[in-house]
């Protein structure tokens, strides 16, 4: 059902301004329009005050903060975060915020800099194992250090000068080793007396060479040993970084659900700030523009004034033609009816002066279903399966669709009985009788085309009729012309079948012409000057959307035969086990596409052949200014 | 002979119509797909799209069915 709106101007005192865009924000019943987008209003837009400016912008940091902490937190995060009575201000959530600030960033600190000493560390132990094999004895005499160079391999001729040049400045008590660290890069590791190491050192800089520094508490080592520090310190830096992680989690897990519940308070503030910009202002007051569902407006104004006082001026307007098409569409159904009614939107949201054909499409859709897959077996086998996948999907287009099939899977059943079918062809063995038709049997293929182009022809009328309603509701006279035309011409046509089956008197046939005839010329004045060739052209399309009905036999006959088929195999396979393996197989392949294909083709029939007839599709649903809640 | 030319008929008429459905939605879905990436608002249309062609081999199905068993 479509609700009836109302349109509203709520006119205050700036000083209630906040309070009662907060209690606007509460009742989460008025969609507020943008004083911007109105014409012929002699109200300037609202500024916001240098106190709410810098209000807004601080929500905007604790927000961007708690965001941060979002993606941060998320990896350590196990399972939903519920809602938390917590109704700390904003100024109380910066202070909190800033306190979790202050140890990520010591967290952050300590893991950048494990982070770092484990790369210098790897480097050091990597060079440190090819070094301590190859450096010279001398290295362990005391009063004797070592210096480490990295060359480029394209260095290697300034090498050989590098090295002249050092065995003459320490005078000839320079003794080395050359080791590949890398394919491109050669690591020179010299021993010298301690008192050339400054000088050493010196010309290493003038000639812009990478010196291999290990860090000082190496430096009285050995190669060996400093090798087996540097690992020892690898593994103490894994452990404090796991420990580190902990205590992230621990974090996450303290603070998590209070971060997102701050973060669903920050992002009200917010729209409540954003909503401040659609509003209209003079020197003192304040003035909003918007919509309600007529039946929440009593209450709306009762408990606004309830809160704010009688300063507040609560006016119900006129709605001016050409705003017709802007009212928002709000749809009311109950529970069961809701899938449905997102369907109906998936395909588009009703215009105001729409019918919701969500009711309409809660009975078809699944009788359509169920006509298609007609099996007792395979409708229980889709059922079960239904209510075990509404039990994991809850939310969504295709929650929306598990539910259409639970209940398609109920007709499916009934449609099963009349059929006589039981895993296809296997009803009659377990006592099952066809009640209305046998669809294997020879010749009842026609019978059932007959018995879909009748569903078609029923349901198609049915959307005629409403589509006629609508037009007569609205007083339209080319949409009237149009749906009575295709209502007049079917009816005939239907007298002319009838005449032609001798069910009516062979007299009534020019009964029939004549009404085929008129319903054609209707349908073409409808179409104004093009009408001559689009009339009949559009009749043979409404006969071609009877005759799309047909895909209801079609897939039914198709599922039944492919169950006939895998029965079949049982006795053709030679062998018994196989035979059985590759029956079931078969029929799990045959319900699979029973869930699908009956979904889509009967989704189809109501979008394109039904709503055809009578829905028209708005623009905008109703978005209420309310408040956010937390997101599972 | 007879028997034979019926059969033939009967699959030229769903399977000459399965082929030109088939060719259309593999045009349309590639397209609605793309769209869908897009813009996941436009699924309700674009499932509409996708079945459109599948009138054809519907009604080379129902003339199927009546050369067998008309």
């Amino acid at each position: 059902m479509i609700r009836k709106m109302a349109r509203i101007e709520i006119v205050g005192l700036k000083k209630d301004l906040q309070n009662t865009i907060h209690e606007l924000h509460n009742l989460g019943a008025m969609q507020i329009d943008d004083i911007r987008s109105l014409s012929n209003l002699l109200l300037q837009p609202l500024n916001l005050t240098y106190e709410m400016v810098q209000k807004r912008e601080k929500v905007e940091l604790i927000n961007a903060r708690i965001n941060g902490f979002a993606d941060l937190f998320k990896k350590y995060l196990v399972g939903s975060v519920e809602n938390l009575e917590d109704n700390s201000t904003t100024e109380e959530i910066g202070e909190k915020v800033d306190q979790v600030t202050t140890i990520v960033q010591q967290f952050t600190q300590n893991r950048t800099a494990l982070e770092e000493d484990l790369i210098t560390l790897s480097k050091y132990q990597e060079i440190l194992k090819l070094m301590a094999p190859l450096l010279p004895e001398s290295a362990r005499k005391p009063g004797n250090a070592t210096v480490g160079a990295l060359l480029h391999a394209t260095q290697t001729h300034s090498m050989n000068m590098l090295v002249n040049q050092l065995r003459t400045l320490t005078q000839g008590k320079f003794e080395m080793a050359i080791v590949k660290v890398n394919g491109s890069t050669n690591a020179l590791i010299g021993v010298l007396p301690r008192e050339f190491v400054v000088s050493v050192e010196e010309l290493l800089t003038k000639e812009k060479i990478t010196q291999l520094v290990l860090p000082e508490e190496y430096s009285l080592l050995s190669a060996s040993e400093a090798l087996e520090m540097t690992t020892k310190r690898i593994a103490e830096d894994h452990r404090e970084l796991d420990a580190l992680e902990g205590h992230f989690r621990e974090l996450a897990n303290a603070w998590g659900p209070f971060l997102r519940n701050w973060q669903v308070t920050c992002l009200n503030l917010l729209d409540e700030f954003e909503i401040y910009s659609r509003l209209g202002e003079t020197e003192f007051t304040f003035t909003a523009y918007g919509w309600v569902p007529a039946d929440e407006l009593q209450d709306l104004k009762s408990r606004l004034q309830e809160k704010i006082g009688e300063d507040l001026v609560i006016n119900q307007l006129e709605i001016p033609k050409e705003m017709h098409k802007k009212i928002p569409v709000a749809m009311e159904n109950s529970q069961s009816i809701k899938p449905f009614e997102n369907l109906t939107k998936m395909r588009a949201i009703p215009a105001y002066s729409d019918i919701d054909p969500s009711t309409l499409m809660a009975i078809f859709m699944p009788l359509f279903f169920g006509m298609m897959v007609s099996d007792v077996a395979y409708g229980a086998i889709l059922f079960f399966l239904t209510l075990f996948l509404a039990k994991k999907i809850k939310t969504g287009i295709f929650a929306d669709l598990i539910k259409t099939i639970k209940i398609g899977s109920l007709w499916a059943i009934g449609f099963g009985f009349l059929f006589g079918e039981f895993m296809g062809t296997m009803g009659s063995s377990i006592g099952l009788k066809p009640v209305l038709l046998d669809r294997t049997a020879s010749g009842s293929a026609i019978t059932l085309l007959y018995m879909t182009i009748g569903v078609g022809v029923v349901h198609i009328l049915l959307g005629l009729i409403l589509g006629i309603a609508n037009a007569l509701k609205h007083k339209n006279k080319s949409h009237l012309l149009e749906k009575g035309g295709m209502f007049i011409g079917i009816m005939g046509l239907l007298v002319v079948v009838g005449a032609t089956l001798k069910v009516i008197p062979a007299a009534g046939r020019w009964g029939g012409y004549a009404l085929l005839a008129a319903g054609v010329i209707f349908l073409g004045i409808s179409y104004g000057k093009t009408g001559m060739i689009l009339g009949p052209i559009e009749f043979i399309g409404l006969l071609g959307n009877i005759l799309s009905y047909l895909r209801i036999a079609a897939l039914g006959l198709a599922s039944v035969f492919l169950a006939k088929v895998a029965n079949d195999m049982v006795g053709m396979m030679g062998n018994v086990i196989a035979g059985v393996l590759v029956s079931i197989l078969i029929h799990s392949l045959n319900i699979i596409m029973a869930a699908f294909s009956p979904t889509i083709q009967s989704l189809r029939l109501q979008y394109v052949e039904f709503f055809r007839r009578f829905y028209e599709g708005g623009e905008q649903g109703f978005t209420p200014f309310k408040k956010r809640i937390l997101d599972h | 002979m007879e028997k034979g030319i019926i059969a033939l008929a009967a699959a030229l008429a769903i399977g000459l119509t399965a082929l030109a459905t088939a060719m259309a939605q593999r045009a349309i879905g590639s397209a609605g797909v793309g769209a869908v990436a897009e813009k996941p608002e436009l699924l309700g249309s674009i499932i509409i799209l996708v079945a459109i062609p599948e009138t054809m081999v519907i009604l080379g199905f129902a003339v199927a069915a009546i050369i067998l068993m008309g």
